[in-house]
């Protein structure tokens, strides 16, 4: 204990440097002029396409709230991001987060990939410091914390997630398959499911298969045909999937395997009725379509929380980020973390003072987190932010959307639809 | 590009974790050359070679060169942090997205009944091909190139004959990552890359080298189509996301039966 | 490697003068006492740094028996972490064994793929950059086989819940970890420091600067070697466990790949390979130097720089300490003394 007073009073006059080698009091925290929290995403390796839109989108909506004047129910204070990054590798997604933490982030938002994301979920628990996951597919990183509160080894649940599990991801596409399928009048009956085999195309395949299994329609998987991720070649996979005869081929990309898969089905001369991905980064992006062109119209893709461009407020968002990204679409992963930005500062708004209050701030915002219920949001969904008992919001959703004039717009569920979907695709 | 390791690792020894990195800068070459100028990327080779002979000067004249004694993990670790450091600038100045070079050519497919010929492929092929060809007479018509062998084959004796090692090691290194850019620019149309694509690009190639022979160019080139059929056929037979086990189960038994690969002579090489 | 080797034997370490071992001793002591005392004063987050400096110090050691003292320069170490995490990780879902047994469990399995690829490499006289390249198709064999085996999670991989349990090698204070992981460092350590001072250490050292000769001399390079491998790869496939109930997830990418075989072979590389101290120096180097990059480098929109910055790094090690920062510093001390 000696040495603990005799540090305070040490580096009490020199909190930059001791922030900077981790010896930062908490008595310092004591008058915050702003709310802190830390924003953590891949921004380098492997993963720092989506990471960089992540935080570029957090930051949009953090600057949008700070401007329309703050938190009011704290006075008018102002969100203070702390940002992190992850490079994709569970020890740092611990580090950073750890990090943010010392330097008084009492909120954590993050961190797409899932290992990270399991990685920042232990430090919520342990440190009591909520926790909103605006992107990770995995569905035990919030059920297992749900089971450890109901198995009373931990106390409270600190994580919630505003993004659709891989199982509901699947039930949508299967449901948005068949409904396309009986709009259009035709029936399919042979679909081809390509996969890239990464924690994420092997999630969303996985969902995609069981919803398929459970609602048993009038089409088949016929053939399934993963590959490892980054590949060098497709040429071997797109003649399997060729000689299975499909009508429609599924794929789940990421943006570089996409850049090879949809010309190699193009150069074998695949005749399909349609590409249609049951949830795929990289058939819809700006640099995507300016790689891909041609061989990315009428690819149909379901897609979670894309943003809802029936509303003006998305429409302005959406040119405010081409801005400040240098030409970039306003999609999936930016809307994600505007979205997140979103529901914190309106359960901050809803937790009033006592969220700042010292010892139990996090479970007062832990409280308003499960009464969340925020209509106001940029993404298509199926209904309000709320979470279920395991901290999902059931009401995350899928938008399908088609690549129509060189333009991702979305053509299902009805009621989001900009324009009406071309499926079949008209034959070259 | 496995030609361009063989001639490094077969003159120097250097084990060069950075070569996908330089292959991924001799891409980036090409796509600006093909996005700001219009340069065909069939085109645009020559100035990746040349760009990329250039890099491979500077970092084997300031880099390489002073560790040539050092241990063998202090070599790895270099190269390790080259490689870190070319993939994160390219990071820096191009960012994330993955990026493709648009050719015309590269788009044609020949159908011959119902079997097709990609262009880009038979391109890419052709003009390794003759790559290859040509490295073969520099090495072994041209005095330089002689100076080369005789070096790799034994050092002290090339020392003791008056060759100037250095300037030997430099030109292996720069004609090494020439190749390693001209491979990046033939690949470029075919193959979409991000700056994180090196890591994947220089397993690849170790595999196909070590397959085919160290210090071995046919080798190299034999053990790329090697390690394609392998990939293919695992592809049909097993899973597509397994292929890569098909190479990798290759690269141990040659390991193991044969560690200087089909076309090396010597055993430890 | 007719011409490469002989320029290796000219590289030898410097033997650390034997007059400052009690000096030595006494300040190793204290550094512990330090080491065992600064969780009272630090941050959580300065905490993680130290668990990060003392955990890849613990698996640099581990690597250090058999890619630095032996010189087989192994870069597919990940894969005994890989095995030794999911072991454990498995063990203690489907049998509920605790992950303080299964982290034993995971060290044997580990050790016996060890035993597998030394075997293979050893036997097969596999040397230099070609050992390099055997221990790295291992590691990525282990890494696509996981990817696809659905009992083991896939690629998706496994999480574990987040419970605070000890007993499930889970601490609600993160300086539990901390003092785990810095018991696996002074383990590690220690089980070097006696190998070093043996027969054993004397036989890896001349192994790894001249193996002809010690086959000459009539030693069992191949018993010795296997040896190395073995105490090697069971310390590391130890490590997997921590990895995997500190980090709450296993997936086949971020546990059997290259990067972090990579982040394994590093620190030691720049302590100095083959020296008792350098994993651990080099650990203490690296891992804060490299937040501090992150620290003032990472934000302002320049994604990565702070990685060219690293990378600069490493290549300044090399250019100005090519033994290693261990023996530079061991030499700089002598001189002082004398």
């Amino acid at each position: 204990m000696a040495l603990t007073r005799l540090s305070r009073r040490m580096f009490l006059n020199t909190t930059a440097t001791g922030a900077a080698l981790g010896f930062a009091p908490r008595a310092l925290r004591a008058q915050p002029a702003t709310f802190k929290l830390g924003v953590i995403h891949p921004v380098t390796g492997p993963l720092a396409e989506p990471g960089q839109a992540c935080r570029l989108g957090a930051q949009m909506a953090a600057d949008a709230i700070n401007a329309a004047g703050g938190i009011k129910s704290l006075g008018g204070m102002k969100l203070e991001l702390l940002l992190g990054d992850t490079q994709t590798k569970p020890d740092l997604g611990r580090l950073e987060a750890e990090r943010v933490v010392n330097q008084g982030a009492r909120m954590l938002m993050g961190s797409f990939d899932s290992g990270s994301t399991a990685a920042m979920v232990s430090v919520a628990q342990q440190k009591r410091v909520p926790f909103l996951v605006d992107i990770a597919a995995a569905d035990p990183i919030t059920a297992n914390v749900a089971k450890a509160v109901k198995d009373g080894q931990q106390k409270v649940q600190y994580v919630y997630r505003n993004f659709p599990t891989g199982s509901s991801f699947g039930r949508l596409a299967v449901r948005y398959f068949n409904e396309i399928f009986a709009a259009a009048r035709v029936a399919p009956r042979r679909v081809v499911l390509m996969y890239t085999n990464d924690l994420f195309g092997q999630n969303q395949s996985k969902g995609f298969i069981a919803a398929h299994k459970a609602a048993s329609p009038s089409w088949e998987i016929v053939e399934v045909i993963p590959w490892s991720e980054p590949p060098s070649d497709l040429s071997t996979e797109v003649s399997r999937a060729k000689a299975a005869k499909p009508d429609v081929i599924a794929p789940i990309t990421r943006p570089a395997s996409a850049q090879l898969l949809l010309p190699e089905i193009r150069k074998q001369r695949v005749e399909v009725m349609g590409i249609v991905g049951p949830g795929s980064p990289g058939l819809y992006e700006a640099g995507q379509l300016a790689a891909l062109k041609d061989d990315l119209e009428y690819v149909m893709d379901n897609v979670p929380s894309w943003p809802n461009f029936k509303k003006a407020r998305t429409q302005a968002v959406a040119e405010e980020y081409r801005k400040r990204s240098g030409g970039k679409t306003f999609d999936t992963n930016s809307v994600a973390s505007y979205d997140g930005m979103l529901t914190i500062a309106d359960v901050l708004e809803r937790a009033g003072r006592e969220a700042l209050a010292d010892p139990d701030g996090p479970e007062a915002i832990v409280e308003a987190m499960k009464k969340t219920n925020v209509k106001d949001i940029l993404a298509v969904a199926a209904g309000p932010v709320v979470f279920n008992e395991i901290g999902d919001n059931p009401n995350a959703s899928t938008a399908m959307i088609q690549i129509l004039g060189q333009k991702p717009v979305v053509v299902w569920p009805r009621d989001a639809a900009v324009q009406k979907f071309v499926f079949p695709r008209p034959k070259v | 590009m496995a030609v361009g390791l063989t001639l490094i690792f077969g003159v120097m020894r250097v084990v060069n974790f950075a070569h996908g990195d330089m292959m991924v800068w001799g891409m980036y070459v090409t796509f600006l050359l093909a996005s700001r100028a219009g340069v065909d990327p069939y085109v645009a080779f020559g100035a990746a070679a040349a760009a990329l002979f250039v890099l491979g000067l500077v970092v084997q004249r300031g880099l390489v060169d002073r560790v040539l004694d050092a241990p063998h993990e202090m070599q790895i670790l270099l190269m390790l942090g080259v490689a870190l450091i070319l993939e994160n600038t390219a990071l820096l100045a191009f960012g994330p997205e993955p990026t493709r070079a648009r050719s015309t050519l590269a788009a044609a497919t020949i159908w011959l009944g119902p079997v097709f010929v990609d262009v880009a492929r038979l391109i890419a092929f052709g003009v390794a091909l003759a790559l290859t060809a040509a490295l073969w007479l520099f090495l072994f018509r041209t005095e330089l190139g002689r100076l080369m062998r005789a070096t790799a084959d034994n050092t002290f004796g090339a020392l003791v004959i008056g060759t100037d090692v250095r300037r030997v090691y430099a030109v292996a290194f720069g004609v090494g990552a020439a190749c390693v850019g001209a491979a990046g620019a033939l690949v470029a149309p075919i193959l979409p890359w991000e700056p994180a694509t090196g890591l994947s690009l220089s397993v690849a190639s170790f595999n196909i080298v070590i397959i085919g022979g160290m210090g071995s160019l046919l080798g190299a080139f034999v053990g790329g189509l090697l390690v394609s059929v392998a990939e293919s056929l695992g592809a049909v037979f097993l899973q597509p996301s397994l292929k890569e086990l098909a190479s990798f189960s290759l690269l141990i038994l040659i390991l193991l039966f044969r560690p200087a690969g089909l076309f090396g002579n010597g055993r430890d090489g | 490697m007719p011409n490469g080797a002989g320029s290796r034997l000219v590289s030898g370490h410097p033997p650390i003068a034997p007059a400052s071992r009690p000096a030595l001793q006494y300040l190793a002591l204290a550094a512990v006492l330090v080491l065992l005392a600064l969780p009272a004063v630090l941050t959580s987050y300065a905490v993680t740094v130290f668990i990060l400096i003392f955990f890849y110090a613990f698996l640099g050691q581990a690597w250090n028996v058999v890619g630095g003292y032996a010189g087989q320069l192994s870069m597919g170490h990940a894969a005994f972490v890989g095995v030794g995490g999911y072991t454990a990780a498995m063990l203690s879902s489907e049998l509920h064994l605790t992950p303080w047994l299964g982290m034993l469990v995971g060290g044997a399995l580990a050790a016996v793929l060890g035993a597998v690829i030394g075997y293979l490499g050893f036997r097969f006289g596999l040397r230099g950059f070609y050992f390099v390249l055997l221990t790295v198709a291992f590691a990525e064999v282990c890494r696509i086989l996981v990817s696809n085996i659905d009992a083991l999670g896939g690629a998706i991989g496994l999480y574990i819940t987040f419970t605070g349990d000890p007993r499930q090698f889970q601490f609600q204070d993160a300086r539990a970890y901390y003092y785990v992981a810095l018991a696996l460092m002074l383990l590690a350590t220690g089980v070097v420091a006696l190998l070093e001072r043996r027969r054993f250490g004397i036989y890896l050292g001349a192994i790894r600067e001249d193996e002809g000769a010690c086959e000459a001399l009539g030693v069992d390079t191949f018993k010795y070697k296997m040896l190395a491998m073995i105490v090697s790869s069971f310390l590391t496939g130890v490590g997997g466990t921590f990895y995997a109930f500190y980090l709450f997830s296993l997936q086949p990418n971020s546990m059997f790949g290259i990067p972090l075989s990579v982040e394994i072979i590093i620190r030691p590389i720049v302590g100095g390979a083959g020296t008792l101290l350098g994993p651990i120096l080099g650990s203490f180097i690296l891992t804060p130097l490299g937040e501090l990059s992150r620290l003032s480098l990472g934000h302002g929109g320049y994604h990565g720089l702070h990685l060219v910055a690293y990378g600069v790094l490493l290549v300044a090690v090399v250019l100005f300490l090519p033994q290693g920062a261990y023996p530079y510093l061991a030499r700089v001390l002598r001189r002082r003394d004398a």
